[in-house]
């Protein structure tokens, strides 16, 4: 896969951006403009986790153009906002903690649930119901490549396998860390 | 010139003369009447034949639209005049049944003005956290072009926004164009901006961003009213703060919408 570019919208140009807005209005959009640029910047680069210490002082968080950085505190308050519901007024759902210091952090910029769905597709479509694979084939084996979550976070992968488990389109098997899975 | 008479007579006389010059310029004003009428109807037929034969134009090229629309309004005619208005203004001659426009066009003309203000509409309720509820003529325009929301682009001047716009007052939106510095704005809150608030967002089109300091220093203003009229402006998310400089900056979001929903 050739890594492109990644293309970022005019609002990580405009200084403001970078600073906590004071008005409560603003701040929300604010927020939403983050969480989407944050999974946009997290599904270019296919990568499920962010650590948030790296993570600011990559390109994403940091403008080395405009001189702006998005400090540690306020990274977090954007993915504390992301992993709250929409009904609790935030982002839907859309970020995870993983441990307990709140430093790094899942960003589904495809949920679990919606990775399911796509395996679930890709069983049907392809005709391979009933067939057994193990999860390292499905993450790194040949006849995967061309799909989506090909070389994804193993992790984010059993999750998704586990929801197709308790649809009963799958049934998970074998020692931890060497698992198959059979599709039904 | 007639010498005044010095009589009594004279009274008549002059009573008799006021009247033969009343009925005189009533005569010249019932003439005059006549053929501007006449001249008129003929207009009025000409411009429907004009706008009959070139409908197709007016509907599709935007300039065309465009010279038309001020050609109408140079000479008092409201293409966009609905049919509330019927018959107010004396165009009882082309018939009762809907505007001008709906006679000559088929309703399309009133429907594209309806489909742009729309847009215009959703626009600004989708960028109303984004902006405060301003948002310029010209940007409002590109993003409508782009026609983002719904179905294809929309080929539309900044005088189609402005005409789409005015078509909404009459349902009591609270839409308005505002006029800050040279630039003109919708605004879709009804919340008149003062003329201090108005002085810094001029300045912020100028400078691209101000401060305290840089009001105080180009509006001779006080730092209490500089800091009053900024917090106004922030208040109500007309403008985003930048506190990463040395001095607390103020930007305008306006050049945000490329990205915006």
């Amino acid at each position: 896969m050739t890594e492109t570019a990644f293309s970022f919208p005019s609002t990580y140009n405009f200084p403001p951006f970078f600073t906590p807005q004071p008005n409560t209005n603003t701040r929300h959009d604010q927020l939403k403009k983050w969480a989407a640029l944050i999974q946009a910047w997290c599904r270019h680069h296919r990568q499920q986790r962010l650590a948030l210490i790296d993570a600011v002082e990559s390109p994403l968080f940091h403008n080395a153009a405009l001189r702006k950085r998005l400090d540690l505190r306020e990274a977090r308050a954007i993915v504390d906002w992301m992993a709250k519901t929409e009904e609790e007024g935030g982002g839907g759902g859309r970020a995870e903690w993983i441990d307990a210091g709140r430093t790094v952090a899942w960003i589904w910029w495809r949920q679990p649930a919606e990775w399911a769905d796509l395996l679930a597709e890709w069983i049907e479509s392809t005709g391979q119901k009933g067939v057994v694979f193990t999860v390292y084939e499905l993450l790194e084996g040949e006849g995967t490549g061309s799909q989506e979550f090909h070389g994804m976070d193993p992790e984010v992968m059993l999750r998704s396998l586990n929801i197709l488990v308790k649809r009963g389109k799958a049934q998970v098997f074998g020692a931890e860390g060497q698992e198959g899975v059979k599709f039904f | 010139m007639s010498r005044r008479g010095v009589g009594l007579g004279a009274f008549a006389n002059r009573n008799q003369a006021t009247q033969s010059y009343a009925t005189h310029g009533a005569n010249l004003r019932s003439t005059h009447l006549a053929s501007l009428q006449t001249q008129l109807s003929v207009f009025q037929s000409l411009l429907h034949t004009f706008a009959l034969e070139h409908s197709s134009d007016i509907k599709s090229n935007p300039t065309f639209r465009a010279e038309f629309a001020r050609m109408c309004n140079t000479i008092g005619v409201d293409p966009l005049a609905a049919s509330n208005v019927k018959g107010k203004n004396g165009r009882r001659g082309l018939g009762e049944g809907g505007s001008f426009w709906t006679q000559i066009l088929g309703g399309d003309m009133n429907d594209f003005y309806f489909e742009v203000a729309v847009r215009v509409v959703e626009l600004c309720r989708e960028t109303r956290s984004e902006n405060g509820g301003l948002i310029g003529v010209k940007e409002c325009r590109k993003q409508v072009g782009k026609g983002k929301a719904i179905g294809s682009g929309l080929e539309v001047t900044d005088d189609d926004i402005l005409r789409a716009v005015r078509s909404l007052e009459p349902l009591g939106s609270g839409f308005s164009i505002i006029l800050v510095g040279s630039k003109q704005y919708i605004r879709s809150i009804p919340k008149e901006l003062n003329t201090d608030q108005a002085a810094v967002l001029e300045a912020i089109q100028v400078l691209g961003y101000v401060s305290v300091s840089m009001l105080r220093l180009n509006l001779k203003w006080e730092k209490a009213r500089a800091q009053t009229v900024i917090d106004d402006l922030l208040a109500d998310g007309l403008v985003w703060l930048d506190a990463q400089g040395p001095e607390k900056e103020y930007w305008s979001p306006q050049n945000l919408l490329d990205d915006s929903g």
